[in-house]
């Protein structure tokens, strides 16, 4: 690449979007996007169910509209666009190694890079379902893709496997479009996406939800034939004798979404096994200087809007580093998931600005009361493992505290269970 | 009318199930079950008037770009939600569209317009 680039992007998504163009505004000159895909938005376009923007824009939008906000934003602020390249090598150094049909073999190193590169979908082999290995079984986001882009239905007889966001939109939109899902699984006690996605996916068409259920064998030569369905104990073990079989055609499966991290591995970006993505400081740098992360591929989000706000924050140091050649770590503070939460990002804040800390907890309950040190305490009616749970801590507070070392953050449940 | 009927409040990660008590003409008689006032609000608009936002796609005819993805442009009845789809199959769209164009006015009676939610150049256009 001739010319030196500030800021490189790796990922075109809502995330890589959002970082491009909060590092523009933050002064980079040179951003440059870079996504194997042959358009801008990643999985934004095949997203055409609303709910998307009702906390950025305060407006309820579709994915194409929610993309096409930010790609106008992206392209006023003349960030620049690589498309259908892909990144084969990061190193420690940020050096990016890409190659396209078009631009051949590329090599540069940016004054800074941002890791946007979402997240992927867990699927059959990854969740081990015994069986032949017929036609038929895809991902709810590879079936959104056949449904809403390129124009066909995969079936016409649906098993959701795993009660995801997507997989309860899928079960929804196969529906509209005349198939029948006869059910979706789900392994947990509790669904896995959004309680208004339960109502208006499911509730509405009146799909049943099996909780405490899983898919123990997959049936079918050429074609999938049916399905069979267990309930599982506590252990989530199925249990025998409760086997139940469901006919169809397809099985979808929705069972949760891994960030997306090999790059970062070679780069020798310290992961954290629980979320799967990135260890972050509060500017959403890594471990490895100059590369920042942010968006699905450091956690997976509930909400769109999130994912753009934690990338513009990472785009936002991007830009500074880029621009200072450093950045000092805002790392001052670990924090820690203490008792019913599951992880905690930002992982070390600089304890003495403004932070947002996004955490899930482990276990759901009712009447929860969530305590970040002694700092900050919030009451919740209900958490449940599927709601991000955001808190927000003042600088001031955070200094006045005057942090040692770690800061601990614990769900407590106030009654009932 | 069904003398019971049960809401699930969708305000909240509680999911509060609320009960409808109704009386004999099917007047709202009483509320069981909701943890606060937003809820009851909820309940008694979904009660009233269950609306969903549609959304869907229309086919092109363009090998590039077969679905032009479409919503309605206000909530209508979930009832109407089938009868809009039945539509969205029928209706025959010619490029270039533009996000926010109507493609079918006043769709089914519903009240709302059935609206593109992005752009389809067509084949002169760079997509």
């Amino acid at each position: 690449m001739a010319s030196r680039v500030d800021v490189a992007v790796i990922g075109a998504g809502p995330a890589g979007l959002a970082a491009a163009i909060a590092a523009r505004e933050q002064g980079a000159e040179k951003v440059l996007i870079i996504e194997r895909a042959e358009q801008l938005g990643g999985l934004l376009p095949q997203c055409i169910h609303n709910g998307f923007g009702l906390l950025y824009f305060e407006q309820d939008m579709t994915g194409p509209e929610y993309e096409k906000a930010f790609i106008a934003k992206a392209m006023s602020l003349g960030v620049e666009t690589r498309l259908e390249t892909m990144v084969i090598d990061l190193d420690a150094e940020r050096g990016i190694t890409a190659v396209s049909r078009k631009h051949g073999y590329m090599r540069f190193k940016p004054g800074a890079v941002v890791l946007a590169m979402g997240c992927r979908e867990r699927s059959r082999g990854a969740v081990g379902i015994p069986g032949t290995r017929p036609a038929g079984v895809l991902t709810a986001g590879t079936c959104q893709r056949f449904v809403n882009i390129e124009g066909y239905m995969p079936g016409t007889r649906y098993v959701v496997l795993g009660s995801g966001d997507i997989g309860m939109i899928m079960a929804r939109r196969l529906t509209l479009e005349g198939a029948k899902v006869e059910a979706v699984v789900e392994i947990m006690p509790w669904p896995g996406g959004l309680i208004r996605n339960e109502v208006q996916c499911l509730h509405d068409f009146g799909i049943p939800l099996l909780l405490e259920s899983t898919v123990t064998f997959i049936h079918g030569e050429e074609r999938v034939e049916g399905v069979t369905v267990c309930r599982v104990d506590a252990e989530r073990r199925p249990v025998e004798g409760t086997e139940k079989s469901y006919p169809c055609d397809c099985l979808l499966v929705s069972a949760g979404l891994i960030p997306e991290n090999e790059l970062s591995r070679k780069a020798g970006v310290e992961l954290d096994p629980v979320t799967g993505g990135p260890v972050v400081d509060q500017n959403r740098q890594t471990s490895v200087p100059g590369v920042f992360a942010g968006g699905n591929v450091v956690q997976v989000h509930d909400l769109v809007d999130w994912v753009s706000w934690e990338a513009e924050a990472a785009g936002r140091a991007a830009a500074r580093f880029a621009d200072k050649g450093e950045l000092k770590a805002a790392a001052g503070v670990r924090v820690m998931p203490g008792d019913n939460i599951k992880y905690v990002v930002p992982h070390t804040i600089s304890g003495r600005e403004d932070v947002t800390l996004h955490m899930r907890v482990t276990q759901p309950g009712l009447k929860a009361t969530v305590k970040a040190g002694g700092i900050l305490s919030k009451r919740f009616r209900s958490v449940r493992p599927s709601e991000m749970v955001v808190l927000d801590l003042k600088g001031e507070a955070l200094k006045e505290a005057g942090l040692k070392g770690e800061l601990v953050v614990d769900c407590e449940m106030r009654g009932g269970g | 009318m069904a003398p019971k009927e049960t809401i699930i409040c969708i305000g909240c990660p509680l999911g509060c199930r609320v009960t409808v008590i109704q009386d004999k003409k099917g007047n709202v008689a009483g509320l069981k079950g909701a943890e606060c006032k937003q809820g009851q609000k909820y309940v008694l608009e979904e009660l009233k008037n269950p609306v969903r936002t549609l959304t869907a796609t229309v086919p092109t005819g363009d090998e590039g770009f077969p679905l032009l993805p479409v919503r309605t442009s206000l909530s209508i009845l979930k009832t109407l939600l089938k009868p809009v789809m039945v539509e969205t199959a029928r209706v025959k769209v010619k490029p270039p569209v533009k996000a926010g164009d109507v493609i079918l006015k006043n769709v089914k009676r519903t009240g709302a317009d059935l609206i593109a939610t992005a752009d389809w150049p067509g084949s002169t256009g760079e997509g």
